[in-house]
């Protein structure tokens, strides 16, 4: 069973990073994610409830990174 | 006699240097035509070819063809997105728009725009429209919908930062001004 970080790029639904929840260290998936959310403003929700959650843990199997949305 | 002689003598010589030079010219014209070219076929790889090397037409040519082959892969995976997002955010469909209902509040998701009305119940509500696009460019309509619908559905306060137009908003409503 493995976990999947997506997001959505010109190129579709890009996968940012997969890994095993089991066994996976989930401080460093949770820094990789914050080094994304600093780098691009996307936050992580979970595709099986559609919530915005704070801090991934092994229970999410799909994470989206959603992308800030501007007024315009 | 002698003005004569030499008059002739350079017109002779300036006959003689054109017919070399014209020569020489017609031979480099010969040596261009002759030279082989990959066939060019989109206006960009011709262009390419004036003003890049040959290896980098190449690469374009490809990168036309990807780009001429993949926009019904990517309109198709950025609507199975949206219709995932739909069904995960409980919203409808109704014909170009996808209704959510978030409490009280009716939001109606267009291409670029989002419409609000704050209290279904109340027949005296107004009905909000404002413009919205992606902080992430080159985003599939279909998924900018789709990060609209996720977003409202957990922040509905957002449609009110949007619709202030004082640029992007991160998910929870934090402000995000791109550092690069």
């Amino acid at each position: 069973m493995t976990a999947k970080i997506l997001t959505f790029s010109s190129h579709g639904d890009t996968t940012l990073l997969e890994y095993d929840p089991a066994t996976a260290d989930m401080e460093e998936v949770n820094r990789v994610i914050a080094e994304y959310e600093a780098k691009t403003g996307a936050q992580p929700f979970d595709m099986a409830t559609g919530e915005r959650i704070e801090k991934i843990t092994n229970e999410e199997r799909e994470v989206l990174m959603v992308h800030p949305i501007a007024g315009g | 006699m002698l003005p004569v002689v030499l008059c002739l003598i350079t017109f002779l010589t300036q006959t003689r240097w054109r017919f070399v030079f014209t020569g020489m010219g017609w031979r480099w014209l010969v040596g261009e035509v002759d030279a082989p070219r990959p066939r060019q076929n989109g206006l960009l790889e011709q262009g390419l070819h004036i003003l890049a090397p040959p290896g980098w037409a190449v690469v374009a040519s490809e990168a036309e063809r990807v780009d001429g082959a993949q926009p019904t892969g990517q309109e198709n995976r950025a609507q199975s997105c949206l219709r995932r997002i739909v069904a995960l955010t409980g919203a409808t469909q109704k014909g170009n728009r996808y209704v959510l209902d978030v409490g009280k509040t009716e939001f109606s998701v267009r291409n670029g725009y989002v419409g609000r009305l704050r209290d279904v119940t109340d027949p005296k509500c107004k009905y909000e429209q404002t413009c919205f696009y992606s902080a992430y460019k080159g985003m599939p309509k279909a998924q900018q919908i789709a990060t609209v619908l996720l977003q409202l559905t957990n922040n509905p306060a957002l449609f009110d930062k949007w619709a202030a137009q004082s640029g992007a908003y991160k998910a929870d409503g934090q402000a995000f001004t791109c550092a690069q």
